[in-house]
């Protein structure tokens, strides 16, 4: 069953169409993998299906509802939980506060102590490697990603979107990063991500969608996606890591 | 946990001291109380201040327009309509809290410095509608309002206010501790994230906005009625400021740093205005140094200063490091 369809996706800033007509479903369970050179639409995409953007055209169904334009705190609350391109945490609070707040706003079905449970056993989850009275504001770049994704998490979503999580990351905490991400799919969440980390999208993803200038050019598992001559041209022409 | 504890017994007894002060040469004499009196005011005015300004991170420019808003409602009712002045307080703060509700709805959808910018417009506006009204008001010649109290003296207005400000700040900070103050921090820290995490900001923006517009209307009715008489002057973007000045130099985001330091640095002001009557102003002149100085080198203001000593003592005593506990929610 598809957890989340997008069809006709089009988000256009002025005369720059960043998202042009995209369709593809995410089947519930899956890692799902969007690629594409950058500028490619990536961004702007998730941005459409989590509620930061209304798309010019096209709709988005959503756990079998349509949930196009919708905002991002309604979204949240229906189960979509997003990690950003570039972490941002709620720097004057602490680590377990950070989380806290998702496990408070994000899940309307927690009440009581069954919310700063919550935020403790995400920080388990992620074993975070710190002290949850830390400050966020003291966090390295890769603490802060584990901190995004715990924040994430704590809403208890059934449909996580990451973007770039693993930029940055260094060869041991990308493995990591890959466990802990199988972790989460065999929790039964499903998730879409978006990714520069060839390595960690061929390790993990079930499927991809390339995306470039805005359009899907290529659609597949894995090894259809990477044999794909115009994928190939596109984006993994130049010697890229495979 | 002790950590919190131990602040809550030196705040009871900073209470205390400042419960007692009006005994304490050279506070005997009526002019010193009278200070004491404007003290407890800026303390009060700088509590419902910072609720915005320092968790959702909105500067209210507007915040004094709602302070006389309260006082000329409560004033108006007294005058016209020979309503009881603590009745008339209330009404003002509920006064206040609707048009806060109105100019939160108009302007908490836009972004920091925009809203700042509307809420000041609301204000010059309220300031201008009371001037050009004077059949209501008397504009600028004065409303003279009837006292609060039989007394003449400054003592039991001292105590009024003190109550005042003893509720203000309880109410606000519970509030700051319940889940609504963590969507105000999350809020003013991080909107997109905030948003991700499922909070709805412009629910959230708008009742911190009225909360605060509402003490700020309900400690203006106490204004009105302790000082007699009324001006549209008392709207001034530059109360604002001196308000602004208190709350930041107290620590943003912390109300009990705004709540204390609002003592020393109103009565500091209060004897400058003494020594330089020749120059009038110049107590807005060190505000804005002050403010300078503390943004430079202690963006936490006084309320950092405080917790940076608090930590030193912990450390300077190893056996207590225990007792450092999470700051809870």
């Amino acid at each position: 069953m598809a957890i989340l369809e997008l069809s006709g996706i089009t988000k256009r800033f002025g005369g720059l169409t960043a998202v042009n007509d995209v369709t593809f479903n995410v089947e519930e369970g899956e890692i799902f993998g969007l690629i594409g050179p950058n500028g490619a639409g990536k961004t702007t995409l998730l941005s459409c299906l989590a509620g930061d953007l209304r798309p010019n055209a096209g709709t988005v169904r959503f756990d079998g509802r349509d949930t196009t334009g919708l905002a991002a705190d309604r979204m949240c609350r229906l189960g979509l939980g997003r990690t950003f391109q570039i972490p941002r945490p709620f720097p004057h609070l602490s680590v377990l506060e950070n989380v806290l707040v998702a496990a408070t706003f994000g899940d309307p079905d927690l009440h009581g102590e069954a919310i700063a449970r919550r935020a403790t056993e995400m920080l388990e989850y992620v074993t975070f490697p710190r002290s949850p009275a830390t400050l966020a504001s003291h966090l390295n770049a890769a603490q802060l990603k584990r901190l995004d994704l715990a924040r994430a998490l704590a809403s208890h979503p059934k449909l996580l979107l990451l973007d770039e999580l693993a930029a940055g990351l260094t060869p041991g905490e990308l493995a990591d990063m890959a466990a802990l991400l199988r972790r989460i799919r065999d929790n039964g969440v499903t998730i879409l991500m978006v990714e520069h980390v060839m390595r960690l999208i061929l390790e993990l993803c079930d499927r991809l969608s390339v995306l470039q200038y805005g359009e899907l050019i290529a659609h597949g598992d894995a090894a259809t996606v990477a044999a794909d001559e115009r994928v190939r041209e596109a984006y993994l022409g130049q010697n890229y890591i495979l | 946990m002790l950590v919190r504890h131990r602040r809550r017994i030196a705040l009871l007894g900073v209470l205390v001291v400042a419960l007692v002060l009006p005994y304490i040469p050279p506070f005997t004499g009526e002019d010193y109380r009278r200070w004491l009196v404007g003290a407890a005011f800026m303390a009060a005015q700088a509590v419902a201040f910072d609720f915005t300004a320092g968790y959702i991170n909105i500067v209210n420019f507007g915040f004094a327009a709602f302070v006389g808003l309260g006082a000329y409602t409560s004033g108006i009712l007294a005058v016209d309509f020979g309503i009881s002045p603590w009745i008339g307080m209330v009404a003002g703060g509920t006064v206040s809290g609707f048009v806060g509700l109105l100019t939160g709805a108009l302007t908490l959808r836009l972004r920091g410095i925009y809203a700042a910018v509307m809420a000041w417009f609301v204000g010059l506006a309220l300031m201008g509608l009371i001037r050009n009204v004077p059949d209501i008001t008397r504009g600028s010649l004065g409303l003279a309002v009837p006292s609060l109290l039989e007394s003449s003296e400054n003592l039991p207005y001292y105590y009024v206010i003190m109550a005042m400000l003893i509720v203000t700040f309880a109410v606000l900070a519970w509030v700051i501790r319940s889940r609504y103050g963590l969507a105000f921090r999350a809020i003013g820290q991080n909107l997109a994230a905030a948003r991700a995490s499922g909070i709805n900001p412009t629910r959230y923006l708008v009742i911190n906005f009225v909360l605060s517009c509402a003490f700020a209307g309900w400690i203006g009715g106490f204004y009105a009625h302790y000082y007699g008489i009324l001006t549209p002057d008392v709207m001034l973007t530059s109360h604002t400021v001196e308000v602004l000045a208190i709350a930041y130099i107290g620590g943003r985001g912390s109300l009990w740093g705004a709540a204390v330091i609002a003592f020393p640095l109103s009565i500091g002001v209060e004897f400058l205005k003494v020594q330089f009557s020749t120059l009038p102003g110049v107590h807005l002149v060190l505000y804005g140094l002050l403010l300078i100085v503390v943004m430079i080198y202690k963006p936490g203001g006084f309320a950092a200063v405080v917790r940076g000593l608090e930590s030193w003592l912990i450390r300077s005593r190893p056996g207590d490091t225990a007792t450092e506990a999470p700051p809870a929610s």
